[in-house]
């Protein structure tokens, strides 16, 4: 692939109606149904259609402040569970029943019989109580088991469903120094990151049966405020890698590594984390490894800097989203900038130039932007970017990805990247 | 009671010190900055029906701009200077917490970009002013609220003048932080007192 003859373009597409009018946090696309939910300041979510680009409904009556991030429950049949966390130091559990086409039926009713009907769509089924101030961030992991909380008090907590509407405090998780920005599970296992304003990313897993800090990235130097993980068999890198030994070689070791992480902070950097693979910590010798007092087995993992994304942002950066469908990367922030990166192999002539220069670089592997826009949502700032796949009449294919912007002037807006030839 | 303030005797500048602009036209805007702040505020918050339409934001950059060149630093000193300090009955001009050599303004940074930036560096009255925080926050409230949403508006404490004063701006530098704040009655209703000597 070559990056001359195929520049993208980011196009506005839509912007979904009616705007909030006050600043709105965050969207969470829906895992399976045409359908974003948005979080604001205004103390509800609203929930908008991707083939209508209008709102649906809008959730309220939970929360007695901002409602700061929400996230959709993966894997749910026939109904939809959404997790809300507030600056109320609560953290609220929504369901809906997904009838077989409600959703259709949902958009062709008329305005009058939706608003009768609103306030019973959405129920409001548990609200989860502990933390002592507001909460940032809630995150479900990938087989919808647990959900992570963190919150100001400087904790996380990891909550496990037990049976409906029954959820269990399985951790807190007491790492950080500072107010607690972020938490997200890695995309196949049972390993959740958290970062915030001590400047640091904290990963931890279950060992035996006690949740622990396995791993601390500390080279940010400002707030980090998020986070998101690699999707598992990234294909910008497995398509494009060709022939090349040495491509191969550092596409089996990435393998070995599994999804990387992405972190974007104020310090205007997003950085990648990639894990050391284990190489089996069983095969060293004994007497190599630092015997461990209480821990059974070392669960410790080593993350280090894979790669420093191209800086564009002038001020703090608030989102990063990589991407499950391409593995490009978007990120925005304060400065209001939407920027696109994209991972490409190194042509073996760049590769050269720098074997010339100095020492050859770790990676073969390098990160370019592939689009930008300024201004997003007009001079405000922006809070929020994921990805999607397009569900509108206008998508060009069935699998089309799309970016999802959410502002401070209440605006939730669809991008879609233009592939030129 | 007065015991009970961080600076119980704060030095107070003389009003007639107080930096001001001279030359009559200006002076009159500077009087009643809010009637020229809300024309612009409103028309940069008002909902646009097609936010895609070329003509019109292209229009409505071009109206901002103009709006953009008449504001200064001694602009955003006269909205700031009268906001009272939360324990004296005093201005924050006449206490020298905010000073005008300390306010700095950046143009946008490219000819696409129109955020332009506020920086105001703000001096405690003691180093161990346990209201440093608040101040700043009422000075970043009285901003965000009088100017158009374009500005970015910094709030640091100034180098040297405050014993934790990299971790107050760093918390006045969040805006998370700040929104979580001003949500809280209790502050809110600080803050409301402290900008009440505004208008």
């Amino acid at each position: 692939m070559n990056s001359d003859s195929e520049v993208p373009t980011l196009e506005p597409i839509a912007s979904f109606q009616p705007s909030l009018n006050t600043r709105a946090w965050m969207t969470a696309p829906h895992p399976k149904l045409p359908i974003l939910a948005t979080a604001s300041a205004d103390k509800t979510v609203k929930i908008f259609s991707l083939t209508t680009f209008r709102q649906l409904s809008s959730i309220t009556g939970g929360h007695k402040r901002s409602i700061r991030s929400c996230a959709w429950k993966p894997g749910t049949r026939n109904e939809s569970v959404l997790a809300t966390g507030s600056f109320d130091a609560s953290a609220g559990i929504w369901r809906h029943d997904d009838h077989p086409g409600s959703n259709e039926a949902h958009n062709e009713e008329s305005k009058n019989d939706r608003s009768e009907d609103e306030d019973d769509d959405w129920r409001f089924a548990v609200i989860l109580d502990g933390h002592e101030s507001e909460i940032k961030s809630v995150a479900w992991s990938a087989g919808g088991q647990f959900l992570a909380t963190c919150s100001r008090d400087k904790s996380v907590w990891i909550w496990e469903e037990m049976e409906d509407d029954n959820f269990e405090t399985v951790a807190v998780l007491q790492e950080h120094d500072g107010d607690i920005k972020y938490v997200r599970w890695h995309p196949e296992e049972d390993l959740l990151a958290s970062a915030g304003y001590d400047d640091t990313i904290r990963l931890y897993r279950e060992d035996v049966d006690d949740w622990i800090c396995v791993s601390t990235i500390d080279a940010h130097q400002a707030t980090v405020w998020s986070l998101d993980f690699e999707p598992p068999k990234n294909p910008s890198l497995i398509d494009s890698v060709g022939p090349d030994a040495a491509r191969q070689k550092d596409l089996q070791e990435l393998e070995k590594s599994g999804p990387r992480l992405a972190s974007c902070s104020d310090d205007l950097t997003i950085r990648i984390w990639r894990r050391t693979p284990k190489g089996g910590a069983e095969d060293k010798p004994l007497r190599d490894r630092i015997p461990s007092i209480i821990r059974t087995n070392n669960v410790d993992e080593e993350w280090l800097e894979d790669a420093c994304l191209p800086k564009r942002h002038e001020r703090a950066i608030y989102s990063v989203a990589w991407s499950p469908k391409s593995g490009l990367i978007a990120s925005t922030g304060s400065d209001g900038k939407i920027v696109v990166y994209q991972e490409f192999w190194r042509d073996s002539h760049d590769q050269d130039e720098v074997r010339s220069e100095g020492p050859p670089t770790e990676t073969s592997r390098e990160w370019k932007v592939v689009a930008e826009v300024e201004n997003a949502h007009d001079i405000f700032e922006v809070n929020h970017v994921c990805w999607t796949v397009r569900a509108d009449r206008g998508r060009s294919n069935e699998g089309e990805e799309v970016l999802i912007s959410t502002g401070d002037d209440g605006e939730v807006k669809m991008w879609s990247i233009q592939r030129g030839t | 009671m007065d015991d009970n303030k961080d600076n119980a005797n704060p030095v107070i500048l003389n009003a007639s010190d107080l930096p001001t602009r001279h030359g009559e036209s200006l002076l009159k805007k500077a009087d009643d900055p809010i009637g020229i702040y809300l024309g612009g505020l409103l028309s940069a918050t008002q909902p646009i029906d097609d936010p895609f339409d070329e003509a019109l934001s292209a229009s409505e950059s071009e109206s901002d701009r103009d709006f953009d060149e008449e504001i200064d630093a001694q602009e955003i000193y006269d909205l700031i200077a009268p906001i009272s300090d939360p324990e004296h009955p005093l201005s924050l001009g006449s206490l020298a917490v905010v000073n005008l050599p300390d306010i700095h303004i950046s143009r946008p940074s490219s000819a696409r970009s129109r955020i332009s930036t506020v920086v105001i560096d703000i001096t405690p009255t003691i180093t161990h002013c346990s209201l440093a925080t608040v101040i700043g926050l009422g000075v970043r409230v009285r901003l965000e609220q009088a100017l158009p949403p374009r500005f970015r508006i910094d709030v640091r404490i100034k180098e040297g003048t405050h014993s934790t004063g990299d971790a107050v701006t760093k918390q006045l530098g969040d805006k998370e932080r700040v929104a979580a704040a001003l949500e809280n009655n209790t502050l809110r209703g600080v803050i409301r007192r402290m900008l009440s000597t505004c208008e």
